[in-house]
């Protein structure tokens, strides 16, 4: 659904571009490929490690994890789970409902949702190519702490 | 042999995986296989939203004017810099890594770090339609309260990061991840190709084969240079 709207916005924004010159809709749609270019590669190539990981792993593994009796050793593995892999939003909210049901811990999934989207280690390389050392790095710890932070307040709270 | 070398110092990531495939794949054929099936979805997702965002990254950068990103996410829009910010990345589609080529546009012309880092932020996190998919799995409350606490988390990272990174740190580091060219086609491959005769050379081909020669630098080409650094 966002992806067809971001699709439409894109074209809208190009065929604007092309009615007012066509000069500068060629200079971005070069641009536009040099980035494809730069980008892809080192995505794939991020992705394909990913996927193995996740073959690897078993899933066992994760829910022994994530449901461990001590509430902040088990929240920290879910920071670094979710720190360590990306998956798509969409099946990262069905696995947590299932994590859950089989006896994960409720901040343990906050903290894995938070690092899952916000921070990702997996994608460093591109966030560097993109910013540099850094500020990715430095923005990778940050949001790690605030992921922590944030799943400690659920816990406070519900 | 000194191209090769450089090809697989370029595309590190993708030797390394391949050669983690091909060991999986005579070792345990199913992981192999999983792995690739997990890596299609993953593909997928890319395919579908790459494209679009980085059509609409290219055309801020030739189209949208430096003051007026400055105006809207610069250092002194404030608090409306802030939520414009949040806005924006709400709004947005794809995962962290689609956020990536915009937040660069935008900082490139001008936008602060603090709204940098919400950008990013707010695109991996703060989305309408994750919200609905997150509460009807999780619960609404879960999906509020998590909502509730990361924005201001967000606001907060912003502020800290502009704290502890400056806008040369990144500058910096983008110009030198320079890749070293070996033939002028693959200057060639990096440069517009507008054969615009900016850089005093008559065509594209004929400044690729002087930056070969170490006559000028890739980045005399005026076109690469105004996309790249506009702020």
């Amino acid at each position: 659904m966002n992806t067809v709207v971001l699709i439409l916005i894109a074209a809208i924004f190009l065929i604007w571009s092309i009615f007012k010159s066509k000069e500068k809709t060629k200079e971005s749609l070069i641009l536009s490929k040099n980035l494809l270019v730069k980008t892809f590669v080192e995505i794939i190539g991020v992705m394909a490690l990913v996927g193995l990981v996740l073959a690897i792993l078993p899933p066992e593994l994760i829910k022994q994890l994530l449901g461990n009796s001590n509430e902040f050793l088990s929240t920290v593995y879910g920071a670094v789970i979710g720190a360590l892999t990306i998956i798509p939003a969409f099946i990262a909210f069905p696995l947590s409902k299932s994590l859950y049901q089989s006896g994960a811990n409720l901040t343990a999934i906050a903290a894995f949702i938070t690092t899952l989207t916000m921070v990702g280690f997996a994608t460093m390389p591109i966030e560097i190519k993109y910013f540099g050392k850094k500020f990715t790095l430095h923005r990778l710890w940050i949001s790690f702490v605030a992921a922590i932070l944030i799943a400690s307040g659920m816990a406070v709270i519900l | 042999m000194k191209k090769i070398i450089s090809l697989i110092k370029n595309n590190k990531l993708i030797f390394i995986s391949i050669i983690l495939y091909t060991i999986a794949f005579f070792v345990k054929p199913e992981i192999f296989f999983k792995g690739l099936e997990m890596t299609k979805g993953f593909l997928i997702e890319m395919i579908e939203v790459m494209p679009p965002i980085l059509i609409i990254s290219s055309l801020i950068t030739v189209w949208v004017p430096s003051e007026v990103i400055m105006k809207h996410f610069g250092k002194e829009s404030g608090i409306k810099g802030k939520f414009l910010s949040i806005f924006t990345g709400a709004i947005s589609a794809g995962p962290i890594y689609a956020a990536f080529p915009v937040a660069q546009a935008l900082f490139l012309k001008g936008a602060s770090i603090a709204n940098l880092v919400i950008i990013i932020s707010s695109w991996a996190v703060v989305k309408v339609v994750m919200f609905m998919v997150e509460s009807s799995f999780l619960g609404l409350s879960f999906a509020l309260t998590r909502y509730a606490l990361t924005i201001p988390a967000i606001l907060i990272m912003g502020y800290v990061m502009e704290k502890l990174v400056k806008r040369e740190d990144i500058l910096e580091e983008i110009e030198n991840t320079e890749i070293i060219y070996n033939t002028p086609k693959e200057v060639l491959n990096d440069l517009p190709n507008m054969n615009c005769g900016a850089c005093g050379y008559a065509n594209c081909k004929l400044f690729a084969e002087g930056v070969i020669r170490g006559e000028v630098s890739i980045d005399d080409c005026v076109i690469r240079a105004k996309a790249r650094k506009t702020a």
